[in-house]
């Protein structure tokens, strides 16, 4: 039942996304060059690929949102088994590129991307696809919910053993929203939180390293932890801390000067806290609450059910990340390395980020509402 | 397919509702860490963000009374580095290295030691020379180094060296006083320290764009002592001569204190050491394994030469506290000097207590039993005021508390607390417990300044730079212990104590001067006596000057004078009164005479001018002056002319010594051979000094001592030989 009169895109939307990425890569800039110098000897060593790599998003977005999403579907299985594909090959050794320990990357040299980038939107295509159609069944945990829950469970412990936790964490979450708006029972979910506790539960009990990581997420500024576990976490909170409520000013942070190590990167929000202060920080995470709710908007008022669950699922999978994001940077949950949507400096992350976006806005194309 | 239905709607709504309520979480946790908080994590991070460099203020200066320095501060410099600038930034840190120790004159190893280290900040060299520190600024210049950094710094000089060592005390390296008023008036003297802040990256390297902030260092005050730098040194000197003469072997105080408002003017303690290098190794320690900050080198200091004896020790006080038994009854009227006393002995508790010499003043005058030092006298005296009111006196006169002298580790006394009558008895005359000397000198204040106890100290005031005064010490009476009457009558007796009593040898024609001799034994003397060597007794003169308006309060004390038996008056009086002597004249006070006095000054005479005139002229001339002569020369004849005499005119000689008259051109003059007068009394000293041609110089009175020439040495006919003589007793 295709809507043959096209409407404007989401202005709301594409105005938040526009002005968090601008935002984002003025922040990359100031946090990276002193870096840059120090490291490369050359400040405009992070902040020129990263403009480059906006070139390539937005050109990407233009493409998707004029892209009609129906077609998605049709391509998802196919999407999905080469996400699986990927994710396979990354982790066999001297495939996959190694950096700090994980396996993540596949590519020749700085020209890289991640397989689970590419998975996390593959996963939101299929699932939105087969569940708009298996609703019904849905109600049933073994004929319905249960074979979603095993391909989550799949993709996810392939991500895992990269490792890549917080990759994890967030095609799970991703994964569960739309299980949950899909119709699942409430039952089956409250049944699936015990093992779940009692599984996190036993991995900290387990590794004695995960204890002293809960140890100095609760104490970061204890002696013990201060100059290893928590040093990054310390060197955020002084950053954020030294804003105030209007901040240092736009360049001005002292704590990029390697206070912070890779301030460009998954730490980027304290460097922006601590430069504009509780104002700058308030208006970033507003913005990020426009684009929820107005992905939620379009989700909502999506011509079909298919345009609804992938909505809710592209808006999760980016608010999901960024509160995580900021949870961590403010010590406000253990810390595990997760980038900032829009803002993080980085290449494949961004272009499927925008790739999302890209569809989103090309469904509420298709959607029945006030749009101002 | 079907559109979203309500169900789906829902749901939807619960998640956007759990996004808002998460984002509101987030937004209220950034408003906590910013606004809460954001004051602490500021700090914390400003801490980490700038490198700071202290510049040391300027100490104040201690100055004595007059204005002249004891301690001043002079400017140098110290050398820091921040290594990771220096490794990174400069071409060859080597060079730097070796460039830095040629300048510093340091090992190279170490520096580059302190290079590689990964700290924000290493100190090179401390205390360098202004001119050291241009060098290595120019040095700098030359060779574009960076990372090296020279800041101005202060040093602590003591132009007197050791002049009251232990009364200005010292620095350490980081001019923090740790001993004596430099300790004592740390507060004021120190300063605040200024700071050059820098801004650094994680790994210490300073911004290029960063901003330097420079805090001024404020300097310290000055302070102006009560001590009088001149009669410091009339004391040091005095106190030396009794020790080098005396054998002394453990040292002494001597304390000069204003009794009208408990000003020290004067306060050492030997030995003692330089105040520019206190901690260099003591005479008689191995210079090569010492190191001066080593636990046991610091704990020999503070036993030896640091150690202030006027305030830290305690001692037996002897005799010298019998004032305080007198002060007692004559306050309480027990006694008047007039009563008749004797000094019989005493028998308390199966101990018998006699004068020093036993039973000699069996009857006399209390003030002639004080003249006399009889113990007996003393006794009695205290048994007839009773425990309770004798040690209410011993408390008053301060015995029982610290002074709260203005100096370092002041000891507290070692006293009866539950005194018993035997305890009372040995306590009249002063031994059996112990107090320190500054606490004897506090009690003799009371007694010259008509009876109150004021504390004694030796800060005067506290100035700024621009002579402002910040802090004055006041006089501070702790209380009045006896009547002014009681104050004159006893210093009326103590005087008479150094005009006829035990004192005599302390006296000074034209100064009327009150005191005491003291002499105790110490708890080791008997295991010295059987190990062979001599008895260490602690020998001590207190004493007020003049007693008609004292102006002065004097204490000497020697520890071990290394002699068979020293009778504590005769070994210290004379130093005393030359003291004395010294202070009063320089003080301006004027020398009155009394007949006495007179008649000991006519037994000196001057040596006329007899040159040029015949021998019969030079022999009436020198009988005039009530002086002998002796031809030397084949001519004798009294009409031959006088060429050459010794002594020369104006010479100061006893009455009847000799003058050689020369009738011809002495070449060489006559010599004559010193006889030795050991142990013979003044008389018999004299008839041999006659007998040789040489004239004697008595010093003191009793047998023969010492003498300034050897025997058997020669001398100039007619030339003048010092002889000390002592009276050989206990008091």
């Amino acid at each position: 039942m295709k809507n043959k009169n096209k409407k404007p895109f989401d202005f709301w939307i594409f105005a938040a996304v526009i002005l968090l990425l601008s935002l984002g890569t003025i922040m990359v800039f100031s946090s990276s060059y002193y870096f840059s110098v120090k490291e490369v000897g050359n400040s405009f060593s992070i902040i020129k690929p990263q403009l480059l790599y906006m070139l390539i998003s937005i050109i990407v977005l233009a493409v998707t949102m004029n892209f009609d999403y129906h077609k998605w579907g049709k391509i998802s299985p196919i999407l999905l088994m080469g996400s699986i594909g990927l994710l396979i090959l990354v982790l066999i050794p001297g495939v996959g590129q190694v950096r700090n320990g994980a396996q993540r990357w596949l590519g020749v040299g700085t020209k890289t991307f991640q397989p689970s980038e590419l998975a996390k939107l593959s996963l939101i295509m299929f699932m939105s696809f087969s569940l708009s159609k298996r609703r019904d069944v849905l109600k049933s945990f073994t004929k319905g919910l249960l074979p979603y829950l095993i391909l989550i469970v799949f993709i996810c412990g392939l991500v895992v053993i990269e490792p890549h936790l917080s990759g994890t964490i967030i095609i799970a979450m991703t994964g569960f929203i739309i299980l949950f708006c899909a119709g699942a029972k409430i039952s089956h979910f409250v049944a699936l939180a015990i093992p779940v506790v009692l599984a996190v539960v036993g991995a900290v009990l387990v590794a004695p390293y995960r204890f002293d990581r809960v140890k100095a997420w609760l104490d970061p500024f204890n002696i013990e932890y201060k100059m290893n576990e928590s040093w990054q976490i310390v060197n955020s909170l002084l950053a954020i801390g030294s804003g105030g409520i209007f901040g240092r000013g736009l360049g001005k942070s002292m704590q990029k000067y390697l206070y912070i190590p890779e301030p460009y990167n998954d730490y980027i929000f304290s460097v922006l806290a601590e430069e504009l202060g509780f104002l700058g920080s308030a208006v970033v995470l507003i913005l990020f609450l426009v684009f929820i709710w107005r992905g939620i908007k379009v989700a909502m008022n999506a011509p079909d059910v298919f345009g609804s669950l992938m909505a809710i699922g592209i808006t999760s999978l980016i608010g999901v990340q960024a509160l995580f994001n900021v949870a961590v940077v403010t010590n406000s949950i253990p810390s595990t390395g997760i980038s900032l949507p829009f803002f993080s400096a980085g290449g494949t992350s961004l272009i499927f980020l925008m790739f999302g976006v890209g569809i989103l806005l090309n469904i509420s194309r298709y959607s029945n509402y006030e749009r101002f | 397919m079907a559109s979203p239905n309500i169900s789906l709607k829902k749901r939807l709504l619960f998640i956007l509702g759990v996004f808002t309520f998460f984002t509101a979480l987030l937004v209220f946790r950034i408003g906590w860490i910013q606004i809460a908080n954001g004051q602490e994590y500021q700090q914390k991070a400003y801490e980490q963000q700038t490198n700071n460099r202290t510049i040391s203020p300027k100490r104040g200066t201690i100055y004595d009374r007059n204005m002249k320095p004891l301690a001043v501060s002079g400017s140098v410099e110290t050398v820091t580095i921040n290594p990771q600038m220096v490794r990174e930034l400069n071409k060859d840190v080597d060079l730097v290295a070796s460039g830095l120790a040629e300048i510093l004159e340091m090992q190279k190893d170490t520096i580059i030691k302190k290079i590689n280290r990964k700290t924000q900040y290493e100190l090179i060299k401390q205390k360098i020379d202004k001119d050291v520190g241009s060098q290595v600024r120019e040095w700098k210049k030359k060779n574009n180094v960076v990372g090296i950094f020279v800041d101005e710094d202060t040093k602590r000089f003591y132009p007197n060296s050791n002049l009251a060592a232990h009364v200005i005390g010292f620095t350490n390296v980081d001019n923090d006083g740790i001993d004596g008023v430099e300790k004592m008036m740390e507060q004021y003297l120190k300063g605040v320290p200024g700071k050059i802040l820098s801004e650094v990256d994680a790994s210490g390297m300073e911004l290029t764009m960063g901003e330097e902030k420079y805090i001024q260092p404020q300097d310290g005050n000055d302070v102006i002592l009560t001590i009088d730098e001149t009669i410091q040194y009339f004391a040091e000197k005095a106190l030396e001569k009794a020790i080098s003469d005396n054998n002394v072997i453990n040292g002494g105080t001597a304390i000069v204190m204003d009794p009208r408002n408990g000003e020290l003017l004067a306060l050492t303690s030997k030995p003692d050491f330089d105040l520019n290098s206190p901690r260099a190794a003591p005479k008689g320690k191995d210079k090569a394994a010492w190191t001066g900050t080593s636990t046991e080198d610091v704990q020999y200091l503070q036993k030896t030469v640091w150690r202030n004896k006027a305030v830290v020790d305690t001692y037996e006080p002897g005799s010298t506290f019998k004032p305080v038994t007198a002060a007692a009854g004559l306050e309480e009227g027990a006694i008047t000097p007039e009563t008749q006393v004797t000094d019989a002995t005493v028998k308390i508790a199966g101990h018998s207590i006699n004068c020093w010499k036993p039973n000699a003043h069996l009857h006399e005058t209390f003030r002639e039993g004080v003249y006399n030092s009889c113990n007996p006298v003393f006794v009695r005296l205290a048994q007839q005021l009773g425990i309770d009111k004798f040690y209410s006196y011993v408390k008053a006169f301060g015995f029982y508390q610290k002074t709260g002298i203005d100096l370092p580790g002041e000891a507290g006394s070692i006293i009866h607390t539950k005194p018993t009558e035997i305890d009372m008895a040995t306590a009249s005359f002063g031994q059996r417990f112990q107090i320190t000397p500054i606490q004897l000198i506090q009690a003799y204040g009371a007694i010259a300044n008509g009876g109150d106890l004021i504390t004694p100290h030796v800060v005067k005031e506290v100035v700024d730079e621009s002579g402002n005064v910040i802090k004055k010490v006041e006089p501070k009476v702790v209380r009045s212990v006896i009547s002014r009457q009681t104050s004159d009558t006893l210093k009326d007796i103590l005087k008479g104590v150094v005009d006829v009593g035990t004192g005599k040898n302390a006296r000074v024609p034209g100064y009327k001067i009150g005191g005491k001799t003291g002499t105790s034994e110490t708890r080791e003397s008997e295991q010295l006596m059987v190990q062979g060597k001599n008895k260490r007794y602690i020998v001590s003169f207190s004493a007020i000057a003049p007693t008609d308006n004292p102006v002065i309060c004097v204490l000497v004390v020697l520890d071990y004078p290394d002699i068979y038996n020293p009778g504590g008056g005769v070994l210290v009086a004379p130093v005393v009164g030359k003291l004395i002597d010294e202070i009063l004249t320089y003080k301006g006070i004027e020398k009155e005479y009394t007949d006495d006095d007179k008649k000991l000054l006519k037994q000196e005479v001057q040596v006329p001018d007899v040159k040029g005139k015949t021998v019969k002229e030079a022999i009436n001339l020198l009988k005039q002056n009530k002086l002998e002569y002796k031809i030397e020369g084949s001519n004798r004849d009294l009409s031959a002319i006088v060429q050459e005499q010794t002594p020369k005119s104006t010479a100061l000689l006893h009455e009847n010594s000799i003058v050689i008259l020369y009738t011809y051109k002495p070449t060489n003059e006559a010599e004559a051979m010193v006889p030795d007068v050991k142990n013979k009394t003044i008389n018999e000293a004299t008839q041999a000094f006659k007998k040789a041609g040489i004239n004697i110089d008595i010093n003191g009175t009793g047998t023969a001592v010492s003498q300034q020439v050897e025997a058997g040495k020669t001398v100039k006919k007619g030339a003048v030989v010092e002889v000390t003589f002592r009276n050989i007793f206990e008091d």
